[in-house]
């Protein structure tokens, strides 16, 4: 499965660091950098880095395959609350299962997602694991 | 101007290696005296692009099945089905059409499994969601886990699925046609804990059609079109609880309430992807309690459901009216539904989007 350079590259503010999304109108918060509120609608918004940290309210532990991946199966895939207040899903790395407990504290870090195939563009984002 | 359902058709769904998007579309129009006679035809799939590399899937369809009618193709993820309906019934009322063919027609064994699993995955944001390395499974899992903090029993979902398995028994075309017991979640298959390979549905290619016209047949049991409409929910990680459906619940509720429709006395298709869905809809509208007793419903998913009848994932929702079709005039199979109201209900990803077609007798 080939990924588009252009289009990893467009995204990369997304994909490379966490923003915050914080609504003038309505005053919520949501993750990603975003034109408009998803909440309200409205375009009066401002960005916040994000310092990366929070807490893991819930996972899984993953075994379903699928094409586009370098996973190693089973994975773990949690909710993350960020220390911003607002929530963010992705994957837990770097812990044994018997080791995940949800409330426990998490840091963002820079993990593969996926590469074209062995000769090809890797690609780069956005994971989480235990402080 | 009304819209009537004046007939259909539906395959097996099945494992068809040697039938492809066109054939599986000629097959079912073949079996489809009403559709013969159409002004307009509407193609609902979600995937062609991906599993077949054809774009403009609905005017190769049409060609090929030898019609010189307008065409167009349709895609809302999951919920194709029920926006082509949304679509055909539009089209009648407005006046645009008189009698609309909707064709849902779909292929998902062209890949592995882990590729079409892939395919499947897109239905979630591919930039926010499934680069990330989330997938469906990994959501139901979530909002089960979730439910059942909160004291709804692992035998809940597991009920659903036995009872998904024994309606399908009875449905000529449904692809999980034998039972499965609550012992046997013990020893599945698991993809995302705790959700088993017996709370997911099963992936069939398949086609069905459903001819929408603006003047009831001639027999007069048509069931007229009194609803179509859609919600779009939050992501599911932008929500409190990943189980909150709230798109699903308030569009069941306000229909409900809107049409004076009892969902434990009408003929109902709930959208059951994972068992997890449907249980989180019937508990937030005050159904089920911890019992988890579906015994107050008269007519619920009696297809099987997508569990079990089995999910070809743009042509599912014209399966749902084509089943409720059946149900309320000459049978599915050998069962029919006294209901004056038939309801399918849809949702692409965990209710990213909800829709509800609505059928009155």
């Amino acid at each position: 499965m080939r990924l588009s350079p252009q289009q990893f590259w467009r995204v990369r503010e997304n994909e490379y660091r966490i923003f915050v999304t914080v609504c003038g109108s309505c005053g919520r918060s949501a993750v990603f950098k975003r034109s408009a509120c998803p909440y309200c609608g409205s375009s009066d918004v401002r960005y916040v880095e994000s310092s990366g940290t929070g807490v893991l309210e819930s996972f899984t532990k993953v075994y379903y395959r699928r094409d586009s991946s370098e996973d190693d199966l089973p994975k773990f895939v949690g909710v993350v609350r960020l220390s911003e207040g607002v929530r963010v899903v992705g994957e837990i790395v770097g812990v044994r299962g018997d080791e995940l407990r949800e409330g426990m504290e998490v840091e963002a870090v820079l993990r593969r997602y996926a590469s074209d195939d062995p000769y090809g563009v890797i690609y780069y984002g956005i994971k989480f694991k235990p402080v | 101007m009304r819209a009537y359902v004046v007939g259909g058709a539906a395959l097996k769904i099945d494992r068809h290696f040697e039938l492809g998007y066109r054939d599986l579309a000629y097959r079912v129009v073949k079996d489809c005296p009403e559709c013969s006679e159409v002004d307009y035809v509407i193609v609902s799939s979600a995937l062609p692009e991906l599993s077949a590399h054809q774009v403009d899937l609905g005017t190769h369809v049409v060609q090929w099945i030898g019609r010189r009618v307008p065409v167009l193709r349709v895609e809302s993820g999951e919920s194709s089905g029920l926006a082509a309906v949304d679509v055909a019934a539009s089209l009648v009322a407005s006046g645009r059409a008189g009698r609309v063919l909707v064709l849902g027609v779909e292929k998902v064994t062209e890949y592995p499994t882990y590729t079409t699993n892939y395919f499947y995955s897109l239905t979630l944001d591919f930039e926010f969601e499934v680069l990330r390395g989330v997938s469906p499974p990994a959501y139901a899992a979530l909002a089960m886990k979730e439910l059942m903090s909160s004291g709804v029993k692992r035998e809940c979902f597991s009920g659903w699925a036995v009872r998904m398995h024994e309606n399908a028994m009875r449905t000529p075309h449904a692809m999980l046609k034998f039972k499965i017991s609550p012992e046997s979640f013990r020893d599945a298959q698991a993809l995302a804990e705790p959700l088993t390979l017996y709370d997911s549905f099963a992936f069939g290619d398949g086609a069905a059609a459903v001819v929408v016209s603006s003047e009831p047949s001639r027999s007069d049991s048509s069931p007229e079109i009194v609803y179509s409409g859609s919600e779009v929910g939050l992501p599911a990680y932008l929500r409190d609880r990943v189980s909150d459906l709230a798109a699903s619940v308030g569009l069941l509720r306000r229909v409900s309430e809107k049409l004076g429709l009892d969902l434990r006395k009408a003929a109902v298709e709930l959208h059951d992807s994972y068992t997890v869905y449907p249980v989180a809809i019937l508990k937030s509208l005050g159904y089920l309690d911890e019992r988890c007793d579906l015994g107050e419903f008269e007519h619920l998913n009696l297809s099987g459901g997508l569990k079990a009848r089995g999910h070809p994932v743009g042509a599912t929702g014209v399966y749902q009216v084509y089943e409720l079709f059946k149900l309320m005039t000459d049978g599915l199979g050998d069962r029919t539904a006294s209901a004056e109201y038939g309801l399918a209900h849809s949702m692409s990803g965990p209710d990213n989007l909800s829709r509800v077609v609505v059928l009155k007798r």
